[in-house]
């Protein structure tokens, strides 16, 4: 099969999704070549009949053009069958190319020896191609031990038969096919009349003949015990249905060739019989495979329902395909390759060890493939089965992790952004302290200055009025420029920066406070305001007599604080976080950390939170 | 006990060394200084610690100026600064001026010991009695800490429930707060209106509360006091 072969999974438009439920229900549209199958079929038949009963020369008429139609009949339905169901496939066209050398073969009923002579030779390609269908079935190709079979049977005609034809002037009866075994048409190709050596050729066909029959009985059989369960389950009907065909078609080479014995006509009537029968095997086959995939197909749906893990799925592939060594690639449109469920780049090359690959995906786009036994490549129908239940159930998987790429994308965009914030705020800090602070700073030393100069001429107490609201300014501009970023943060960080913030908490606190060392910017700026916001909301919220205690220490992979108190708490209720506390959890959560508030009436209240410290950024801890 | 009016009676000259990188500041002390010519002698205007250190070896002051925040890292050089001057000459006194009110540094400052030492905010020194006070004081190894760092601890500290200042007197808080700049009892007394021998017993009572001792030394006194302010509310209830 072809390996690369996109199968077209699940549609994701309603459009496609009808055409596809439409195709499902009612089969594709016939095709012209169909039609012509068919009208060839048809019309073959009937000029079978019309040659029959226009001065047949069988004695059996009837039933001779009976097997005739109804022969074409199944040749032709199982082609169409095989061409539709597996189009890949050539064998619906091998059946197709039988049926028409059966047509042919009714110019055997002819009583024009030409026409009688042509249409026995088709006779026996009907026969040849027969053997040949059921060596090569399910593919289309003789190979290995099969050729040994089709050699009997080559030599059979090229040896036995064929020679005969031009020094015998009844060659054909001995089949039986037509019944005219003592009225059949002159041989028109009879060149020298040699009883002698036709009875030595009439003998190595025998054999011949003989060893065609014994040696496909023991190939089918053999070939039926070694195979694979996908390929008995395709075989079976066919074996079943071919097997009177083939023990008939045996018991007269060995019987009536080989030791003489002529065959009565109820033997005919059962190799007729026969012969209408084997086709409907290959048909048969198909059928059962398309079942089994259908319940293999319903049986990982029930198998996946909730969220299995990618193993899980798999591990029901290899069960329902029965096949150890399955496993399921997924394609990486931006790499271009597959990769196994734990990411490992899988080669997939289609030579390997016997196993080949089948992707599934929308349109043309792959998202995963079923690598599995080549001998599975005879069950196309289970395979898409499996890849199918396998997409669907992957797919889901799929959205749900862009989904979660795209949350981390996100989260990567707010820490960005976060901390590009925490970067400026620290520059303006920066700006305020050495620029206006320092020049109000100056103009104050210089205003002083001036002020002790002024005293003398009585102007100094309107000066010292100006100095009360220079220092005014000096001290809003200072409480400004540590609000915007806390200089002792940037220098000193978390531990220090806290302890200042203790000292002029205006709630009754206990510190706990370790030296973490030095966290990233964004996420000592992410822990302090946290920790400030806890305190205020203390201060606020707790009552007059609660006392907080602050905590901040390290553990090997986070850094962690808590704020807690004793004060009157409140019922935590989904959903009515207030600004504040939306505010602490998306600073913290902006640099992939946690919050957790708990509290109860009266057993007051604790929020703690934690920021990892050990993320693939380097240089996280700049110092310890 | 030294005294500022003491000190300034024996009429010492005062040889400074002053570094500040901001030129404006600079510039402002330096006029803040002038005036002072009879008392004070500056060998020096140093812009970074390096040259600071180097300044203090060659001119051998007794008195340092120096701005936290200055090259080569603009982190904490003026307490680096006073730190290795304590280790190589302790009897040199150092003046650190900051522009921020932030207590963190002053304790920074104290942190080896606090004799000699100053925290003032750059604001104030164009106050002519505190810069001068402030110079005397280091000079002679006292220590003080700007009155307004003081307040808003002080200020901060009140405002929480429970502390322990609350469980002073007013007047009990502002001797303490006096204590904490490194004012002298007398200078104390003289700012509160109050008789040298109430302050005496207000500091008794406050440092028995706070189950502080009293130390002579007025240096390690105003650390004591100031600790006390900033952290010991803090620490104490630490195990609670």
């Amino acid at each position: 099969m072809n390996g690369s072969a996109v199968s077209r999974g699940a549609g994701l438009g309603q459009l496609d999704l009808e055409t596809e439920l439409r195709e499902y229900a009612f089969g594709t549209a016939l095709e012209k070549s169909d039609l012509v199958v068919i009208a060839v079929a048809f019309a073959g038949a009937v000029a079978a009949v019309a040659v029959v009963a226009t001065g047949g020369v069988t004695s059996q008429t009837t039933a001779f053009s009976a097997v005739l139609v109804t022969n074409i009949a199944a040749l032709a339905l199982g082609g169409l069958v095989w061409r539709r169901a597996r189009p890949s496939s050539a064998f619906g066209n091998l059946l197709l190319a039988e049926g028409a050398l059966v047509l042919v073969s009714g110019l055997a009923g002819s009583p024009n020896s030409v026409l009688y002579l042509i249409g026995m030779l088709a006779v026996w390609a009907v026969a040849l191609g027969a053997t040949w269908l059921l060596l090569v079935f399910p593919g289309s190709r003789v190979t290995g031990a099969a050729w040994i079979v089709m050699a009997a049977a080559l030599g059979t005609f090229l040896l036995g038969e064929l020679p005969l034809i031009f020094m015998s002037s009844n060659v054909f009866g001995v089949s039986g096919i037509t019944g005219c075994a003592t009225a059949c048409p002159a041989n028109p190709a009879l060149a020298v009349h040699a009883p002698a050596a036709a009875e030595v050729f009439r003998r190595v066909e025998g054999v011949l003949q003989a060893t065609w029959g014994l040696g496909l009985v023991c190939f089918l059989t053999a070939r039926f015990a070694w195979a694979s369960r996908a390929r008995r389950r395709l075989t079976f009907p066919v074996l079943v249905s071919a097997a009177p065909l083939v023990a008939v078609f045996t018991i007269n080479a060995v019987v009536v060739d080989l030791a003489g014995v002529h065959p009565g006509s109820s033997g005919i009537e059962i190799f007729a019989g026969a012969r209408i029968v084997y086709p409907l095997g290959f048909i048969a086959g198909l059928l059962f495979a398309r079942a089994y995939a259908g319940e293999a197909l319903a049986f990982m749906a029930r198998k996946l329902v909730g969220r299995p893990s990618v193993a899980a799925v798999e591990q029901l592939v290899r069960r329902v395909l029965d096949d150890p060594q399955a496993r399921l690639v997924f394609w990486l449109p931006r790499s271009g390759h597959f990769v196994d469920r734990h990411g490992t780049r899988a080669v997939l090359d289609p030579e390997s060890a016997g196993l080949t690959w089948r992707a599934f995906g929308h349109g043309d786009a792959q998202v995963l493939a079923v690598v599995h036994d080549v001998a599975l490549g005879e069950d196309p129908e289970l395979v898409e089965a499996v890849g199918a239940a396998s997409l669907l159930t992957l797919e889901n998987r799929r959205l749900e992790h862009d989904l979660l790429d795209s949350v981390d994308a996100l989260r990567a965009s707010q820490r960005r952004l976060v901390g590009a914030a925490s970067a400026e705020r620290r520059k303006i800090e920066r700006d305020l302290h050495d620029g206006v602070q320092q020049k109000l700073v100056a103009l104050r030393i210089q205003l002083e200055l001036v002020r002790d100069l002024a005293r003398e001429n009585g102007l100094g107490e309107r000066l010292d009025g100006l100095a009360t609201d220079f220092d005014d300014a000096l001290d809003e501009l200072r409480s400004t420029a540590h609000g915007i970023y806390p200089p002792l943060l940037a220098d000193e960080g978390l531990e220090a920066a806290l302890r200042e913030v203790a000292r002029r908490a205006s709630v009754a606190l206990t510190l706990d406070l370790e030296d973490v060392g030095r966290l990233s910017e964004d996420r000592e700026t992410a822990i302090y305001y946290c920790c400030i916001e806890a305190l205020q909301n203390v201060a606020k919220h707790a009552g007059e007599d609660a006392v907080a205690s602050l905590r901040l220490w390290r553990e090997p992979k986070a850094v962690r604080f808590s704020v807690r108190d004793d004060g009157v708490g409140f019922v935590p209720r989904p959903g009515t976080r207030g600004a504040g506390l939306t505010n602490m959890t998306d600073r913290i959560g902006a640099v992939g950390g946690t919050l957790a508030v708990r509290s109860d009436p009266g057993a007051g209240t604790t929020v703690s939170g934690g920021v990892a410290i050990d993320s693939d950024r380097s240089g996280d801890v700049v110092g310890v | 006990m030294s005294s500022a009016s003491e000190v300034a009676g024996r009429e010492a000259v005062y040889r400074l060394v002053v570094a500040e990188d901001a030129y404006l500041i600079r510039e402002g002390i330096r006029s803040a200084l002038e005036r002072e010519e009879d008392e004070v002698e500056v060998l020096e205007y140093c812009p970074d610690l390096d040259s600071l250190l180097r300044a203090v070896e060659e001119h051998r002051p007794n008195v340092v100026i120096t701005d936290i925040r200055m090259p080569p890292t603009n982190t904490d050089e003026g307490i680096r600064a006073a730190t290795a001057l304590r280790e190589n000459h302790p009897e040199i006194g150092v003046v650190v001026i900051s522009q921020y009110v932030s207590p963190h540094y002053a304790l920074k400052l104290f942190e080896h010991g606090s004799a000699g030492r100053a925290y003032l905010l750059k604001e104030h020194v164009g106050h002519r009695i505190q810069l001068m006070e402030a110079i005397r004081e280091v000079a002679a190894g006292g220590s003080v800490v700007d009155p307004k760092v003081v307040d808003v601890l002080v200020e901060a500290r009140m405002r929480a429930k429970n502390s322990l200042l609350a469980r002073l007197s007013t007047r009990e808080r502002e001797v303490l707060a006096g204590v904490a700049t490194g004012a002298s009892n007398a200078a104390i007394a003289e700012s509160l209106f109050l008789t040298k021998r109430a302050v005496e017993k207000n500091i008794n009572s406050l440092f028995a509360k706070l189950d502080l001792s009293d130390d002579k030394a007025t240096s390690r006194r105003v650390r004591a006091a100031l600790l006390f302010i900033a952290d010991s509310d803090l620490e104490e209830k630490s195990d609670v």
